[in-house]
């Protein structure tokens, strides 16, 4: 086997273990080389990746376990919160015996068995506006999986900020919301939303549908997928609003606001 | 993963460029060729070895 060939699948990888056969990485990642849309450089890109995913709950779950698959090279995931009963019928990365442990630390050991090869971060912090920049600094991806405005936006303007790309997703009831940010070239979140609802009902409140939650955590992470590997059509100066009780997907386009306050001067 | 490894070698080669692949019998001797054609390959058989001229 030539030097580069050798130094691919090192990458492909995503830096692994020298003692594992070079077959493995091209084992476990072949649906996705397969892909015609898919290539060598596309995986690469994957593995030499860092992203941040906020929240290892209901959105959370699917998205770091798709992107963690995928091969993506570093994962950092955020969260303050300790698993929950009522968490576990739709965030599928904790299990019982998790009932009580940090939220953080119980999706990466599912993740680490899941991609031994994925350098899993912990970050067992609540993002909020104090700690957000130092949280988005490094990352070239953030997939937003939280479940509060104040953080939504909070990422938002740090990503903004930070000109780092990022994934929104919001799921409550039997909806959702899903849209693709690069900052200084498409609209941001709060150019889509100037203004936070003022009654907005959590899931708590308004209950949320495990598998709602799963179809939007997806599509998060095909996103993140398709802007990290450069790969398909990212929904960029768009979103997404998804009505799974009917089935109905509306594509909304969004512009970028000149007097946003997050995204004005980027 | 006969084909997965002969994309990948197929991707790092010129337009034009040929490449050679022996087949197993059985899955690989029945897929490769197809999923080479289906990519827009030019390919011939000659016995148990795929022969692709890169599109």
């Amino acid at each position: 086997m030539s030097t580069s060939r050798r130094e691919l699948f090192a990458a492909l990888r995503g830096g692994a273990r020298a003692e594992e056969p070079d077959a493995a990485a091209l084992e476990r990642y072949s649906r996705q080389l397969v892909l015609p849309e898919w290539s060598e450089r596309a995986q690469r890109a994957l593995g030499a990746a860092s992203v941040l995913v906020v929240g290892a709950g209901a959105l959370g779950s699917p998205v770091a376990a798709y992107l963690a698959g995928a091969g993506v090279g570093r994962l950092g995931i955020v969260d303050g919160d300790a698993v929950e009963l009522s968490n576990l019928h739709r965030q599928f990365l904790h299990f019982t015996p998790d009932v009580g442990a940090p939220k953080a630390e119980s999706a990466a050991a599912k993740l680490r068995f899941l991609n031994p090869d994925v350098h899993v971060e912990v970050y067992p912090a609540t993002l909020e506006e104090g700690n957000a920049a130092a949280l988005v600094e490094g990352q070239d991806l953030v997939v937003d999986c939280t479940d509060s405005f104040a953080a939504r936006y909070a990422v938002n303007a740090a990503c903004c900020a930070a000109g780092v790309t990022l994934v929104e997703g919001g799921v409550v009831g039997w909806s959702g919301l899903v849209m693709g940010i690069r900052p200084g070239q498409s609209a941001c979140y709060r150019c889509a939303f100037p203004q936070p609802p003022q009654d907005a009902p959590s899931c708590a409140e308004a209950g949320v549908l495990g598998p709602a939650a799963g179809v939007v955590g997806s599509l998060q992470a095909l996103e993140a997928i398709k802007l990290v590997a450069g790969v398909g059509e990212p929904l960029l100066g768009a979103f997404l609003q998804i009505d799974l009780a009917s089935h109905a997907v509306v594509r909304v386009a969004v512009s970028r606001r000149a007097d946003c306050r997050d995204c004005g001067g980027a | 993963m006969t084909w997965v490894r002969t994309k990948l070698e197929l991707e790092r080669m010129e337009p034009g460029e040929r490449l050679a692949v022996r087949c197993a019998p059985g899955e690989a001797l029945e897929n490769v060729p197809r999923s080479a054609r289906e990519a827009g390959h030019d390919v011939a058989m000659d016995g148990h070895t795929l022969r692709i001229v890169r599109r």
